[in-house]
């Protein structure tokens, strides 16, 4: 049995976590909210979009908000410049006559400084944000403003999904993030969202000035908003039919500097100021199970990483002594007969698989609900080789951050 | 009943019985195996009596049986693979892995015998190697020889190697071991009735092989 034996618990529990996303996924509150209509009631909307050094993308970014399918006289598009040293200003500047447009400049004081900015200009009902990075479809915000129906919501998520995917990494996120749409849709349907991401969330313009605003919250604002709101008791929706696409890194270096920001961030908050939430059955599922499963799969992924490559090392140098002094043509060649009787499983290998393949299957399940085009079978064989591969590099330097209390700074 | 504790307790119920299923679904398979490697022994243990009486009834020409016994070496070596592997899948110490490999030890001897007897008869010299291990933890090379053999073995397919495991509570093999003279020291190896212990390389294994045996074996390989 070996080391091996150390996943089982982990493995168990990612079978439970993957069985009631399923279960959850198919019962009554879930399926009302993927049988939503976008009615014709049309709040009055602003969406910010917080800018710093986005030259490349900002002018790409408005384009999309001023071609959403929304009353004009309904919606305002708020740019702030938080201080960029590029050319984003000027760009900027080529919507400053839009009607629907306003500008703001400031000194650069972080994404949550813009955001507040941008709230303090507008008395619309719903504020919402979108990166300088990410572009929406045009029926995004009609699905957006339908959750908010619900009284008790006071803010909504999209489904994200990777612009433009080009390299294996770029695949590999967007399969992940079309992963993310199912949990984020079944997680929404029983309020256990613990982020608002920056791509296309919204929120009531009311509820947010009585939280306080936006805080710098460990350099993830979003997640931190999320928190508070979920602390005092309100709701976090989700519109998984509101498409919106970001930019994912496109290097190994920068998706390790991106989520080690996120996972710092998310230790930080959540270890920290909203330590309360662990646990707390008066915060339901997000308290009892969302939280202590994503804490536990920070530390089984930094676990299990470094027992597979210390048990790998060992087979590794075992083999290596083994062969020493025989001929590589023999010693380099599998031996043994195809027969079922070597067929390789085990129990930690079934199981594994058994996870792999609800991960797989809840990307068709997000592509389906989010009604994603474009092809996803190159996203699904990066995300299966790897993912796990990549994960607990950003997971064991985070958590290293954490525990060393190094701080970072989080452009990349 | 509020429905995220109803749908945990249904997630709780699911990943229970998939998790029974995988346990089941293994138990399932190891037993196959261990049906597999039964009946593979029961075959050989019926070649092997058929053998001896073959050659018992062959008194005046005993040599027309020696096809026989080198097919049943040859299928000893593939039933020792499998049995190393259960052996791996299902631990050492489980019951029927030891059952298993006293019977195991016991097909070895005795055609470890009848090919003693085969060579007298038929003035033959075959090869052959009696390898003694433990996996009890105390013999770091054993591996190393086990490797080392499997690649002699394959190379030179007429070369018999049999292998014991020095600590199995066989009454017959621990009489073995004491007709052998082999001596607790593993790994241990009698190449043609010459005692060697310890195992530093391959080249240092193939030293011990009587001048020009491992050649002499590789041109017997043609014969039908």
């Amino acid at each position: 049995m070996g080391l091996e034996a150390l996943a089982y618990p982990f493995l168990f529990i990612a079978i439970f976590f993957e069985s009631f996303v399923l279960v959850t996924l198919l019962s009554a509150p879930a399926r009302s909210a993927r049988g939503r209509f976008m009615d014709a009631i049309f709040p009055s909307v602003a969406i910010i979009v917080p800018c710093w050094n986005e030259e490349k993308t900002v002018a790409a970014t408005c384009d999309s908000l001023l071609a959403l399918d929304y009353p004009k006289d309904r919606l305002e598009i708020i740019l702030v410049n938080d201080g960029s040293t590029d050319t984003t200003p000027s760009i900027m500047e080529r919507f400053a006559k839009h009607p629907q447009v306003r500008i703001i400049h400031k000194e650069n004081g972080g994404k949550h400084t813009a955001m507040n900015a941008g709230v303090a200009l507008t008395n619309a009902e719903l504020v919402g944000c979108l990166d300088a990075d990410s572009f929406v479809e045009s029926n995004s915000l009609k699905e957006i403003v339908t959750c908010f129906n619900n009284p008790q919501v006071v803010a909504t998520t999209a489904a994200m999904s990777v612009h433009k995917p080009e390299n294996i990494l770029q695949h590999m996120q967007n399969a992940e993030y079309t992963f993310g749409i199912t949990l984020r849709h079944v997680f929404a349907s029983i309020n256990g969202l613990y982020v608002t991401p920056g791509p296309f969330s919204f929120y009531r313009r009311e509820t947010l000035e009585k939280l306080g605003g936006f805080r710098y919250g460990h350099q993830t604002e979003d997640m931190e908003m999320a928190l508070r709101i979920q602390q005092a008791g309100y709701e976090i929706g989700n519109a998984p039919r509101a498409r919106v696409y970001t930019k994912a890194p496109s290097t190994i270096v920068r998706l390790i500097k991106q989520r080690t920001r996120w996972i710092t961030g998310f230790l930080r908050n959540v270890l920290g100021e909203y330590r309360s939430l662990i646990l707390n059955r008066r915060h339901g599922v997000l308290g009892m199970l969302v939280l202590p499963t994503a804490l536990l799969a920070v530390g089984s992924g930094v676990l299990l990483f470094v027992v597979s490559i210390f048990t790998l090392a060992q087979n590794a140098i075992v083999a290596i002594e083994v062969r020493a002094g025989i001929p590589l043509s023999y010693a380099l060649v599998p031996h043994g007969a195809l027969d079922w009787f070597y067929l390789p499983v085990n129990f930690y290998i079934l199981l594994a698989i058994i996870v792999l393949a609800t991960s797989i299957a809840f990307i068709i399940i997000g592509r389906r609900i989010s009604r994603t085009t474009g092809d996803i079978a190159l996203g699904m064989v990066s995300y299966t080789l790897l993912y796990g591969l990549v994960a607990p590099l950003w997971l064991i330097r985070a958590t290293s951050d954490v525990a060393l209390g190094k701080r970072r700074n989080w452009r990349y | 009943m509020s429905l995220v504790a109803r749908n945990a307790l249904i997630a709780l119920l699911i990943t229970v019985v998939l998790v029974g299923t995988v346990a089941y679904a293994i138990n399932y398979l190891n037993n196959a195996r261990v049906t597999e490697l039964s009946a593979i022994e029961e075959q050989l243990s019926i070649d092997s009596l058929s053998l001896e009486t073959q050659f018992s009834l062959l008194e005046a020409a005993p040599c027309d049986s020696s096809a026989s016994s080198a097919t049943l070496t040859s299928e000893l070596a593939d039933f020792s693979g499998r049995l190393s592997y259960a052996e791996d899948q299902l631990g050492s110490d489980n019951p029927q892995v030891i059952r298993l490999k006293e019977r195991y030890s016991l097909l070895e001897i005795r055609d470890y015998l009848i090919t003693k007897r085969l060579a007298e008869a038929c003035k033959t010299k075959p090869v052959t190697v009696l390898y003694f291990y433990s996996n009890a933890g105390d013999c770091g090379d054993c591996d190393k020889a086990g490797y080392a053999l499997s690649y002699l073995r394959n190379t030179y397919p007429t070369l018999r190697v049999y292998s014991f495991d020095y600590n199995l509570e066989l009454g017959a093999l621990k009489t073995f071991i004491a007709v052998t003279k082999v001596k607790d020291t593993l790994p241990a190896f009698v190449i043609n009735g010459k005692h060697s212990y310890g195992f530093s390389s391959l080249a240092d294994l193939e030293k011990q092989f009587p001048k020009g045996a491992l050649a002499t074996t590789t041109a017997t390989t043609t014969k039908p």
